[in-house]
């Protein structure tokens, strides 16, 4: 990494505090950021936290089979995104990719997938394929693909050399070599990074509804438009349950998995 | 069995050769112990036996046929019949003795078939006797990373005989391992190949292990051949050929036996 040098005079330390508040002041005064209007809006956030009580659960069954959905879009968009990444990214893992034309364009694509976000990827798909929960799938696979493809090909790349010169030198050819030489190094970190994306696509689907492309979220943006505070605080304690009880889940298996490794 | 000709190899972004102009000729059953300080070349000219390397020119002869200029195919059925053994034992640590030990018989498969980690009975039973032989059947399902160092390298001698070879080369077999096991070691990869009729190419530090293992010895330095016969014929001079200064190659010549 490249070291900063720093001017090296008497009022460095004054510069650098003067530099702060300027960055600062000019953030600050670009997002309207104020703290009396933050205060002047409490009795409205009070207000509305009152109308949100108590939660109405007469259309909780419609609401849970929702969360249900919600975690579906989850599971398939990952496993989707996943089965796709994997191969690419041995074809964007510069030790075994020689032809650099390939790998630079399979890293662009994975860069693009990751680089918009889960609810731009809804407005593309629901455009596409209508709403409901299919382009939500849709939307979190594009960006799966994106990010799983650049951890996994990062991790081939951190791979032995040496492990694999032992399977080469078996007269192994060269998908041999990759199947039992590199993917046995690499396979813990991939599934490790599956269950992380599990997890955030969980995240991202309760807000892909906000687009239309199912789940939660779109029980929620269509109670906050018709008034119904009480189902949206009924719809919040839904997600915020749900999203605490998948990260529990996929940190717990992430634990075992990490305890088996350490273990050798 | 193995003619090299006119070999040599110079790393990238390197001037000197590591290996410069090696002619050898090596008979089917010899035990070859290729001796020479560090940086001699001994390693660069094993690996690029069975093409690990890619020399920078020259001609290596296996049973007949040229490895060197052979096809990607042709190269890969070629270095299939020669099994390796390294210095840092190279195996996948987190897979078990035998998923090591099949890797071995890789070769005789089809490669959808080994993707998916599917092997024949053959060829099972094949590597399981391997593992039998090492002496470490017991241990087949037991994770490599939690093997010590000898058992590791009784791992990749199986793995090689399970390529059923007619060459195994071991570049610096014992170097990682305490003297007792470095003994016992080179005990059982000689044994095993003198049973086999297998030609064994060994490159070793150590001058008495050189002469107790090998039925000839090659000492090289700086990338050439410098002495080629009988361990017996192996005069002090020579071994300042190989070795430089009296003083440097006293430290290679004693290991405590």
């Amino acid at each position: 990494m490249k070291k900063i040098k720093l001017p090296k005079w008497k009022y460095k330390g004054l510069f650098i505090g003067l530099l702060i508040v300027i960055i600062y002041y000019w953030a600050l005064t670009g997002t309207d950021t104020s703290p009396t209007t933050f205060a002047k809006g409490l009795p409205f956030m009070a207000d509305f936290l009152r109308r949100m009580f108590p939660p109405d659960i007469s259309n909780l069954g419609r609401f849970l089979l929702k969360a249900i959905e919600t975690l579906q879009m989850a599971i398939v968009g990952s496993t989707i995104g996943a089965l796709i990444a994997l191969p690419l990214s041995f074809l964007a893992a510069r030790n075994i990719m020689p032809n650099k034309f390939i790998y630079h364009s399979i890293r662009t694509i994975f860069d693009v997938c990751r680089g918009i976000n889960e609810i731009v990827w809804g407005l593309i798909f629901v455009s596409m394929v209508g709403l409901g929960p299919f382009p939500g799938v849709l939307a979190l696979a594009a960006h799966v693909t994106g990010a799983l493809g650049r951890y996994f090909s990062e991790s081939i790349e951190t791979v032995d050399p040496e492990m694999i010169k032992a399977v080469i030198s078996t007269g192994a050819n060269k998908i041999q070599v990759i199947a039992r030489g590199i993917f046995p190094q690499v396979k813990p970190l991939f599934i490790n990074y599956t269950l992380y994306y599990l997890e955030n696509n969980f995240r991202a689907a309760t807000v892909l509804g906000l687009v239309g492309a199912g789940g939660i979220g779109m029980e929620l943006i269509t109670s906050m438009r018709l008034f119904r505070n009480r189902e949206v605080l009924t719809i919040l304690i839904i997600m915020i349950l749900m999203v605490m009880a998948i990260d529990r889940f996929s940190a717990y298996i992430r634990k075992k998995i990490v305890r088996v490794e350490s273990l050798e | 069995m193995i003619k090299i000709e006119n070999l040599s190899h110079t790393y990238k972004n390197r001037s000197e050769e590591a290996v410069n102009n090696v002619n050898l000729h090596i008979k089917k059953g010899e035990s070859v112990v290729i001796i020479g300080s560090s940086g001699s070349g001994k390693s660069t000219l094993l690996k690029c036996i069975n093409r690990l390397l890619e020399p920078t020119s020259g001609k290596i002869l296996i049973n007949g046929e040229d490895i060197i200029n052979s096809k990607k195919k042709k190269a890969e059925k070629i270095r299939g019949s020669i099994g390796m053994i390294f210095q840092n034992f190279n195996l996948i640590e987190r897979e078990t003795v035998l998923s090591n030990a099949l890797n071995g018989r890789l070769r005789f498969n089809r490669t959808l078939k080994s993707v998916f980690g599917r092997f024949s009975k053959e060829d099972y039973a094949i590597t399981e006797n391997n593992l039998k032989i090492v002496g470490l059947y017991d241990d087949r399902n037991e994770r490599v990373a939690n093997l010590s160092g000898g058992q590791k390298q009784r791992v990749a001698i199986a793995r090689a005989l399970s390529q059923k070879p007619d060459i195994i080369l071991a570049d610096e077999p014992v170097s990682n391992l305490d003297p007792k096991l470095m003994k016992e070691i080179m005990d059982l990869l000689k044994s095993i190949c003198e049973e086999k009729g297998i030609t064994l190419v060994t490159s070793l530090h150590f001058l008495d292990f050189a002469k107790r293992y090998g039925s000839r010895i090659i000492g090289m330095r700086e990338g050439k051949v410098v002495f080629d016969g009988k361990p017996e014929e192996l005069t002090e001079k020579d071994i300042v050929d190989i070795y430089g200064k009296t003083k440097d190659w006293y430290l290679y010549g004693k290991t405590g036996f």
